[in-house]
């Protein structure tokens, strides 16, 4: 580009500008394959192009100038000169041919040198003169390599201290699993040795509490035994006391016979008491009735 | 020619799809305004400039303050994939830093990437679940993952991702599990072990070690104590225990540990024959293992039947008593006591 301003790059970009500089005049460049001819040259073929069509269309339009015979004439060409010309459209022409010699062999043309003129200067850089190669890229490359190792470093240093951060964590880790473990196992053997415990003592106090209702039972029925060992006698001797146990002959003649003979002795006493007391009264009446008289 | 001194810094468009950065403070909201601004090709600039920026914390933090996450919450939903895998990528480059993580945290940006779980983009995805990754290191975070119930869709997601995401997801939820008890439970709900399970025999050892350490985080309370035995993982483990890579071996002699503790842990991995194995463990030169493998068979030896075994092997024990670190002495030395411990 011939002049830029500072201006903004579609991507961002602030671009350096360039002092404006005019046009170059040199020709442009043209491939002798595929050229196209000189516009002066396009132009004189056109020209030629478009003469040729003007020329067409005139002929046509003189053919056509002539108006057709009216009703009942007839056009006839005729001569109006003395001598006979035949007019034709071609021009007379005659082939002539000529022919260049053949290109002889041309020596080539001598160098052109032209007279010397002016004074003559030269200049001529050495090795070492602009710059020292060795000293000029040692910055360069100081920077280049720099930032690339800087670069590296960094990424380094930054997988480095992950690494170290997870071996820190795996240590911690396994410490942790290691009390974590020992907590746990602790705690379950705890729990299983109260367990036990309570296990063994609940089964110790069942074992006390079956003794002890043995024991009673064992008292209870020494104590009953005991109780009704004379159970049997006393039974007895109550049910005998009572009159349970009896001699059917004895009972007999204890509820039959004498009642019967008691029954009988009363009233032959009784019999005996009215006797004697009507004798009594006999007596008596007899007695009063005696004395009154 | 040029000036003789040559400057120090980088040339301004090293990289042609980076928007270039305007001097001093007039960056950062340079940028933040071109984030919005509708032409696709600035955007995509702006967002390639601040990748690069990010990873300096004086930068990160300017970001902050210039309040560009705003700016990229809506980023996020763009409809142009490149733009959202960038802006994940920047958020990535964010977690980086503490000011970064707060940040994302207080603007709420995991509410945002949870809806970008499922992307059609592998590498949006995949930067979305390191971004979840670095999230869940930190109690905060995943307080914040938890209430936003992204712990059921990340059991979820493990079945149904390629390969290097499952990592990032297994490692996601380990680390959650780990960090808070409510995440362990809310993961046990939906069915975190038989997942964890399948996981447990793929082919890729970095799924593998993910899958484990999960494990490990998840049979620490006793609700996944009790759904590990269920699930009967323990066979798994013991094959586990005899795997090339030291983590996977680790974790699996961690896992069985924690699972021992409780009475049918116990017996399960007797079982499954894990004494052999925790044995030639306990000889391995690496910390993590030895301790894991020592403290398993301390769990294990309070079954009678093992600690008959392990009389026999208590020379082995007292050899380890010696080990320079610490854990491991106090390891061993819980060992034999437990084991000669007679009722």
């Amino acid at each position: 580009m011939a002049s830029q301003r500072y201006n903004q790059a579609p991507n961002g970009a602030y671009v350096s500008s360039t002092r404006p500089r005019p046009a170059s005049t040199r020709p442009k460049y043209k491939d002798p394959a595929r050229s196209q001819p000189d516009p002066a040259e396009l132009k004189k073929q056109q020209e030629a192009r478009r003469t040729a069509l003007a020329r067409k269309r005139a002929k046509e339009q003189f053919r056509l100038l002539t108006p057709e015979a009216p009703e009942g004439r007839k056009h006839k060409d005729v001569q109006t000169e003395l001598y006979l010309e035949e007019l034709s459209d071609y021009p007379e022409d005659a082939s002539v041919g000529c022919q260049t010699d053949a290109f002889l062999d041309r020596p080539a043309t001598p160098l052109f040198i032209p007279a010397k003129s002016g004074k003559d200067v030269a200049t001529q850089i050495e090795e070492g003169e602009l710059f020292d190669f060795d000293t000029e890229v040692q910055p360069v490359l100081e920077v280049l390599i720099g930032k690339t190792v800087e670069q590296a470093l960094l990424e380094v240093l930054e997988e480095e201290e992950l690494a170290s951060l997870r071996a820190q964590q795996r240590a911690f880790q396994e410490l942790r699993n290691a009390e974590i473990v020992e907590v746990q196992r602790l705690e379950e053997q705890e729990r299983r040795h109260r367990e036990e415990k309570v296990r063994r003592l609940k089964q110790q106090r069942e074992v006390l509490e079956n003794e002890r209702v043995i024991a009673e039972k064992i008292a209870a029925r020494g104590f009953a035994q005991q109780y009704l060992a004379d159970l049997l006698p006393s039974v007895y001797n109550t049910l005998r006391d009572q009159g349970y146990f009896y001699d059917p002959v004895q009972r007999d003649i204890e509820t039959g016979f004498l009642p019967w003979l008691m029954a009988e002795v009363d009233s032959a006493l009784e019999k005996q008491e009215t006797a004697l007391t009507m004798f009594d009264t006999l007596i008596y009446d007899v007695a009063n009735s005696r004395q009154k008289t | 020619m040029a000036g003789s001194r040559i400057s120090e810094q980088l040339p301004p468009l090293i990289d042609r799809n980076q928007s270039p950065l305007a001097f001093g403070q007039r960056a950062l909201p340079r940028l933040a305004a071109e984030l919005q601004n509708p032409e696709l090709t600035v955007r995509q600039g702006a967002l390639a400039a601040l990748r690069d920026l990010i990873h300096d914390p004086e930068r990160a933090y300017e970001t902050i303050y210039h309040g560009c996450l705003e700016r990229l919450k809506v980023l996020l939903k763009d409809e142009d994939s490149s733009i959202r895998t960038a802006t994940t990528e920047v958020l990535y480059l964010l977690t980086a830093h503490s000011v970064g993580r707060e940040a994302i945290l207080r603007e709420d940006v995991v509410g945002c990437l949870s809806e970008l779980l499922d992307e059609p983009v592998d590498a949006c995805r995949r930067n979305t679940h390191l971004v979840l990754k670095m999230m869940s290191g930190f109690p905060a975070g995943v307080a914040c993952m938890v209430s936003l119930g992204l712990v059921p869709r990340l059991v979820m997601k493990v079945a149904a991702e390629t390969e290097d995401i499952r990592e990032l997801v297994l490692s996601t939820l380990g680390s959650c599990m780990r960090v808070d008890t409510q995440a362990a439970q809310a993961a046990l709900a939906s069915d975190v072990v038989t997942v964890l399970r399948e996981q447990l025999t793929h082919s890729s050892t970095n799924i593998r070690r993910e899958a484990t350490a999960a494990m490990i985080a998840i049979s620490v309370p006793p609700q996944g104590k009790v759904k590990v035995c269920e699930e009967e993982v323990l066979p798994v483990l013991v094959q586990l225990l005899s795997d090339e890579d030291l983590e996977i071996k680790a974790n699996a002699a961690g896992t069985i540990m924690n699972t021992a503790v409780i009475t049918k842990g116990k017996f399960q991995s007797l079982q499954a024959g894990a004494l052999a194995p925790l044995l030639h463990l306990v000889e391995c030169e690496h910390r993590a293992v030895c301790a894991n493998a020592l403290r398993a068979l301390t769990c294990l030896a309070e079954v009678p039947r093992a600690r008959e075994q392990l009389l026999q092997h208590l020379p082995l024990l007292q050899t380890r008593l010696n080990h320079p670190e610490p854990i491991i002495q106090r390891a061993s030395a819980t060992a034999i006591q437990v084991i000669s411990w007679t009722p």
